[in-house]
């Protein structure tokens, strides 16, 4: 159990803590980098931004959750499930498929010039501030509607029922009743959208046109150009804000506790609604349909269609098969290695997380959260500085690339294993000691087979999480090192549009597979890894 | 307060079934219990009378006005749900007070109420409690509280008691009642305890498949089953079921054939048609003295309860409960290893069954 412990003492602790120290001491001063009005615009930005694409999520989410919660359709489930997939899809394909649907010569572009008659573009939303909200909107408008949703099924439907014989109207109900109950997850997704819009770079990197950025963007930059001082002060900061997001978190996590125990929740089927709510309802979903569905629809139209020469052509997978194969192959063998160790690791992490004694629980659990928190830019250049530059690696600094990639898929495949493990029956276990099994006997016959499904679906978690990261990789990355999400950084950037498209729409194939998978695996409860 | 009449009230089910056509009638002021195996129909009905339930068929008088259509609230009921169903995020006093506070009461008027219904159910240190610091006997209190707090005509309780052990029910069980008796509150209760409600009902209705099988007051219920499932439903029911042989006119009774053994019993009917009888288990007397006359039956087990032992008999695969407090007897059975004991019934404890 000490070992992964101590592997992630090694791997993210010590580089970020040695990288940040060195930096604040020898640097330029904290100080210095907080007065400069360069360093103050980006981190007001990154707050509004943040707080701006909250209340987008929010907004755009509520109706959805209470829609999702209320309504009885066929393929709700499916529905459900589909919610999951915008996770596992890595933030830079977001980009491409934002471009598609709201950039110019993009599929709303496309109509609009059409109907105008124009030879150019006339409507373009993924780019600046629009698009960075638009795309974190996208992000986190599934994240409101599960956990508001789970929280909404949660609702004893006699407490809903003991308020109208007491003669509460549905305003009131929904005013004294549900509100109060579904504000925890509420609250708590909102702080997570929040934490994850304040870290985010791909599309910030993408879309902020170097103007705007957040701090991790700033972070790389001052990287890019050796201001540690910068640099670390910015993690500071960084740090304190997403440590104090996480501690809100975990504690509005345990507010609910109320669970419904004998009935579910009442649903309605859609004839059984006003035909000005059928309306409302149409138009909501044509929005999560424009919003969401789109920019994922929208990848195979930017695999093939040109925006530059307005054709329609194979040539981006042509050059990416001649010449862009090594990425894929980098992308798979980083990811696949990287999965491996997220399991092996996760297995005792998890094994510790549900330990008995009161600090080795506490302290796997910051450990696994750690990653999720700290800037993987950050981790990212300290392993570099601290772990490659010494060994020797940094001329093909690839094996720094499988652990940045594990540290990042490890908290997704310990938290997986964590809930299959947390679902076992003790009584199952109790038994297999009666038998007469030993520990290991146990372990092997037992625990292993009752927990593989979770082990998998952690393992698919993890690799969906390193086949498309960023941020870690671009900072390590020589260009021989180049993985798919990468190159596709690197070929929207030189404006290859139909390469990145490509590009995207294989990883789009990977996420979709391994979201499938998990599916299947777990028959529909991979929300629970959230 | 009020007198509650169920006409022909049906729920049709989208798979076909169907609860009713349900016909009852709860006189003013009396507690009446809706008694019934799981899927029966109590809850079904106990949720039409308060109006969850849309698309409901008949109809249902409230002192001769018909309620349906008429929204839940505006109903004047009210109901403790089988969850308890307590408002999580408000104190004890604020889930009291919820009812009076939707109604728009003074807040002097809301106090003063919630106050006399404190201590009514003896929660009054309880008030500024949240809901999770509670405990179940607690919880249940509380929803009675605020079910009463508005002074609705009619209460409605389904399964209240159901989550709760053995002792606490007994001892709500008799604090419903007293509370119901002093507020003189029309009440119906939904349970599938006979002890339950035997022990708080003025009546019983019993419920089987969706229909209202018998009601009466515990006693008539006890003593004389209307239909087999009555009887074997309230286990006070030996049942024996068999063919008429013979009928004597002028002693007035029938010769039934039961598994090969005549029983004469009072009566009537005709020859070779059927007939059902039942025999309490304290009207069933046993012996361990067997003549060529006697009835015998095998010894299957002896359980000891307060005050008298349950002998259960094995009659041709027909199970026969006999209580009998003759001790000297029940060593005898124990120690001989006794496997054949004769039995008759007492006088005037025969009851004939319908159907």
């Amino acid at each position: 159990m000490a070992f992964p412990i101590l592997l992630l003492l090694v791997f993210i602790l010590f580089p970020v803590l040695a990288v940040t120290v060195q930096g604040l001491i020898t640097g330029t001063p904290f100080l210095d980098v907080i007065a400069s009005p360069r360093i103050q615009f980006t981190i007001i930005f990154t707050f509004s931004q943040a707080i701006l694409s909250t209340i987008m999520a929010v907004l755009i989410g509520l109706p959805g959750a209470f829609l999702i919660a209320r309504l009885r359709f066929r393929g709700k489930s499916l529905v459900k499930a589909m919610m999951i997939v915008p996770f596992v899809l890595p933030p830079i394909v977001v980009v491409v498929g934002f471009l598609q649907m709201f950039g110019a010569n993009g599929i709303i572009d496309s109509i609009l010039m059409w109907f105008q008659g124009s030879a150019t573009s006339v409507f373009n939303l993924a780019t600046g501030v629009p698009g960075i909200i638009l795309a974190h909107t996208f992000y986190n408008v599934p994240l409101v509607l599960l956990m508001v949703s789970a929280s909404l099924e949660r609702l004893n439907p006699e407490v809903e029922e003991s308020a109208e014989i007491l003669g509460a109207s549905s305003y009131q109900r929904l005013r004294y009743i549900t509100v109060p109950h579904i504000m925890p997850s509420l609250l708590a997704s909102a702080v997570l959208t929040f934490m994850f819009c304040f870290m985010s770079f791909p599309i910030v990197l993408a879309f902020g046109r170097g103007v705007y950025l957040t701090i991790e963007a700033q972070i790389y930059n001052a990287f890019r150009i050796f201001d540690y001082g910068q640099a670390s002060s910015l993690t500071l900061i960084q740090i304190i804000v997403t440590l104090s997001l996480a501690f809100v978190y975990v504690q509005l996590g345990r507010k609910e506790t109320e669970t419904g125990p004998t009935s579910s929740i009442k649903t309605t089927t859609f004839g059984g609604y006003r035909l000005a709510e059928k309306c409302l309802i149409a138009g909501y979903l044509v929005l999560i349909v424009v919003l969401v569905l789109g920019p994922i629809a929208t990848i195979v139209r930017a695999s093939v269609f040109d925006p530059i020469s307005q054709i329609y052509t194979l040539s981006g997978f042509i050059n990416l098969f001649s010449t862009g194969s090594r990425y894929l192959i980098n992308s798979l063998f980083y990811a696949g290695l990287a999965t491996l160790f997220a399991v092996v690791l996760g297995i005792p992490l998890a094994i510790a997380m549900r330990s008995r004694s009161k600090t080795i629980p506490t302290v796997a659990s910051i450990m696994i959260l750690l990653p999720l928190g700290i800037s993987s830019v950050t981790v990212a250049y300290g392993l570099v500085l601290m772990i490659a530059v010494p060994l020797g690696l940094v001329t093909n600094p690839w094996p720094i690339i499988v652990v940045a990639q594990t540290v990042i898929g490890l908290p997704f495949s310990a938290r997986a294993i964590e809930i299959a493990m947390s679902k076992i029956d003790t009584a199952i276990l109790d038994q297999a000691d009666s038998l007469g099994a030993s520990r290991l006997q146990r372990l092997f016959f037992v625990e292993l087979p009752l927990l593989a499904p979770g082990i998998l679906v952690g393992g698919v978690f993890a690799f969906a999480m390193a086949i498309g990261e960023m941020s870690a990789t671009l900072l390590i990355a020589l260009p021989q090192n180049y993985t798919l999400a990468v190159a596709i950084y690197i070929y929207l950037g030189v404006r290859h549009f139909v390469e990145a498209g490509a590009a995207a729409l294989i990883l789009v194939a990977i996420c979709v597979i391994a979201f499938l998978l998990m599916e299947k695996i777990s028959k529909g409860s991979v929300r629970g890894a959230l | 307060m009020v007198e509650v009449e169920l006409q022909g009230l049906i729920r049709k089910f989208d798979d076909g079934t169907r609860i009713g056509p349900i016909n009852l009638l709860v006189r003013d002021g009396e507690l009446l219990t809706l008694l019934g195996p799981s899927g029966s129909g109590k809850t079904t009905t106990l949720r039409m009378v308060a109006g969850f339930i849309e698309n409901v068929d008949g109809s249902l008088l409230f002192d001769g006005k018909n309620m349906i259509g008429i929204e839940p609230r505006e109903r004047k009921i009210g109901m403790v749900f089988q969850s308890v169903a307590l408002f999580p995020n408000m104190t004890v006093f604020e889930n009291i007070s919820f009812g009076p506070d939707m109604a728009g009461w003074s807040r002097e008027d809301t106090i003063c109420r919630v106050e006399e219904l404190a201590d009514l159910l003896g929660i009054r240190n309880l008030l500024l409690r949240k809901i999770s610091e509670v405990s179940g006997g607690e919880a249940q209190r509380v929803a009675l509280a605020r079910a009463l707090a508005t002074n609705p005509s009619l209460l409605l309780l389904d399964e209240p008691l159901s989550a709760l052990d053995l002792q606490l029910r007994e001892r709500l069980q008799m604090e419903i009642r007293r509370i119901q008796k002093k507020l003189k509150i029309t009440t119906i209760y939904v349970t599938h305890s006979q002890d339950e409600a035997f022990a708080i009902s003025d009546r019983v209705a019993i419920l089987s498949d969706g229909l209202v099988i018998q009601v009466g007051t515990p006693e008539e219920l006890y003593d004389s089953p209307a239909s087999e499932f009555v009887a074997r439903f309230l286990g006070s029911g030996n049942v024996f079921s068999g063919r008429i042989v013979d009928i004597d006119d002028v002693e007035e009774t029938v010769s039934i054939l039961v598994s090969d053994t005549l029983f004469v019993i009072p009566g009537s009917g005709e020859i070779d048609s059927n007939l059902t009888f039942s025999v309490k288990p304290e009207d069933v007397i046993i012996s361990d003295s067997i003549s060529e006359t006697s009835t015998t039956a095998t010894l299957a087990s002896i359980t000891p309860q307060v005050g008298s032992f349950k002998v259960t008999l094995d009659f041709y695969g027909i199970p026969i409960i006999s209580l009998t407090y003759d001790e000297a007897l029940v060593k005898r059975l124990r120690s001989n290893g006794t496997k054949s004991v004769s039995f008759s019934f007492k006088e005037d404890s025969i009851i004939i069954l319908r159907d």
